[in-house]
């Protein structure tokens, strides 16, 4: 718990960490699994993307708020309570006063639990962190988590159906294979080696190499 | 157990029972404080809830009948009764608490033990119906689904069916939408956890239009293949999707001759939850067909005598 010793970042700095500099999905290799299954279409990763901001912003302010009496040794399950407590409230409220929209988004938020992108935020920032500069990185990564998914979900939906968030662009037959699981990796795969390019060219060629052989 | 050591050979250290039980503590204040927010989360949203879901079944039971105003709807409520063996149904008009509540009582055999019309009802079986007749929801019996019989001007006109099928995570929940001929309506995913993408697809319009027009001897011969969905057959499906009742799109009509014997076509990469629908829709009519040849005489009986 270092943070009185150095100054944390500022918010603008937070947001564009998460959104460009350790994007999630793009350079820091997280929650690919969901990535892969949801983003076939434009809408699907706007929503899930949506609901792991939600999620995400609520759980890091909970462990920023509660740090100091969580027991360090036990801190990952936790974290995990503390998710899954989340997840299931946000479930119960709209499935209560909001059916229409829970019957869209439902079954984005039970996936939830599980992301890896939300944990490590709790366990590398939120829980060494004070409350405003932890609020802050959640947003900062939950709307990199949500542009990545919406960025892949644009890639596959126009090669793989032909069609952008809904709208037929073209009636010729799609690339089927890019609306498949597979197509999904390799989608991402063309993303990372693109943004990598882009930042090379940027940088200079000095930028250090992308982050990876993270799981989750 | 002393000689327990680390995977690397270090050995073991001693676990103070102190800081155990503060790990301890800390973990049970935790979990009861998320028990807590969640207990109350629940009770607060409850209500809520169960409003929301009926109300979510009443435009879905309106709009697979696609009746006018003059139709009138019973809910049928099923019960089993294990230790007496025998099957409650509950009949009531639907969406109107204060109606009155008709009780049939079948043994598992088919026969009739008990009928609140009175016909055979025996002298135990009336005062028990009479009882249950009243509650909301009979205690300890194994609820078996419900159905909804249509009638429009005194003529029966259709059914729509409650259904359950163990899919790729969880449970689908659905409703199949008969007609008076028991062929296939329509049929109307309520609730399923399948994966948004992927399993999800089997509530798409598209996908649950494949059931439509099929007779109950079809649907009980139905399969599920892997290959894909004819061009013309899917761009028939939409047409007829997306028709509003009237008359089924002529293309519909055509085609459906030549598909009607054949299997339902699998959602791309996701066979396991087009299964788990076609196995619920099939086992859902077929046994709604030997259900009705029981309960018809029974709900019509009334409705003629009246």
């Amino acid at each position: 718990m270092s943070e009185t010793t150095e100054r944390p970042p500022g918010a603008l700095q937070l947001l564009f960490n998460g959104i460009v500099s350790e994007n999630p999905v793009f350079r820091l290799a997280l929650s690919l699994c969901p990535a892969v299954a949801v983003t076939t279409t434009v809408a699907n990763g706007f929503i899930l993307g949506v609901a792991v901001l939600a999620v995400q912003v609520l759980s890091s302010l909970t462990v920023a708020i509660a740090r100091g009496v969580i027991h360090p040794r036990v801190r990952i399950p936790v974290y995990t309570i503390i998710i899954a407590v989340w997840v299931s409230a946000i479930d119960m409220t709209l499935a209560a006063f909001t059916p229409s929209l829970y019957a869209q988004v439902g079954l984005y938020i039970k996936l939830i639990v599980a992301f890896a992108i939300i944990i490590s935020r709790l366990e590398v920032f939120a829980s060494r962190q004070p409350l405003v500069p932890s609020f802050w990185d959640a947003v900062g990564m939950g709307l990199g988590f949500m542009i990545a998914l919406m960025v892949i979900g644009a890639l596959r939906e126009v090669l793989g159906s032909g069609s952008f968030f809904g709208i037929v662009l073209f009636k010729t037959k799609p690339l089927l294979f890019f609306a498949l699981p597979a197509g999904g990796f390799f989608s991402i795969a063309l993303l990372m080696a693109f943004f990598n390019a882009l930042e090379r060219k940027l940088t200079g060629g000095t930028a250090k190499p992308a982050a990876g052989g993270h799981h989750g | 157990m002393s000689d327990l050591v680390h995977i690397d050979g270090a050995p073991r250290p001693k676990a103070d029972p102190k800081v155990i039980a503060g790990i301890a503590m800390n973990l049970v204040l935790v979990c009861a404080v998320s028990a807590i927010v969640l207990g109350g989360v629940y009770v607060g949203t409850e209500r809520y809830q169960r409003e929301a879901r009926l109300a979510g079944e009443r435009s879905a039971v309106s709009g697979m009948l696609a009746f006018g105003e003059g139709a009138e709807v019973t809910e049928v409520r099923q019960y089993l009764d294990a230790p007496k063996r025998e099957v409650r149904y509950l009949a009531k008009e639907y969406g109107n608490e204060s109606a009155p509540t008709r009780e049939f009582v079948f043994g598992l055999d088919g026969s009739l033990h008990a009928s609140t019309a009175g016909a055979v009802a025996s002298a135990s079986g009336a005062a028990e119906s009479a009882e249950s007749a009243n509650t909301a929801e009979p205690a300890g019996l194994e609820e078996l689904g419900r159905l909804f019989v249509a009638k429009q001007g005194g003529a029966l006109a259709g059914f729509v069916l409650e259904g359950e099928s163990r899919g790729y995570k969880n449970r689908i929940r659905f409703f199949v939408a008969l007609d008076s001929s028991l062929a296939v309506k329509g049929v109307r995913v309520l609730e399923h956890e399948e994966d948004p993408g992927l399993g999800a697809e089997i509530a798409t319009p598209v996908f649950r239009a494949q059931f439509s027009g099929r007779t109950p001897d079809e649907i009980a011969a139905l399969g599920v293949t892997r290959d894909p969905m004819p061009e013309d057959w899917h761009a028939a499906l939409s047409a007829f999707a997306s028709s509003t009742g009237g008359e089924a799109p002529a293309e519909w009509r055509t085609l459906m001759d030549r598909e009607r014997t054949k299997p339902i076509y699998a959602v791309t990469g996701a066979t396991i939850s087009s299964r788990a629908l076609t196995r619920g829709v099939k086992g859902t009519v077929d046994h709604f067909r030997r259900r009705w040849a029981l309960l018809a005489p029974q709900l019509e009986g009334e409705g003629a005598s009246r």
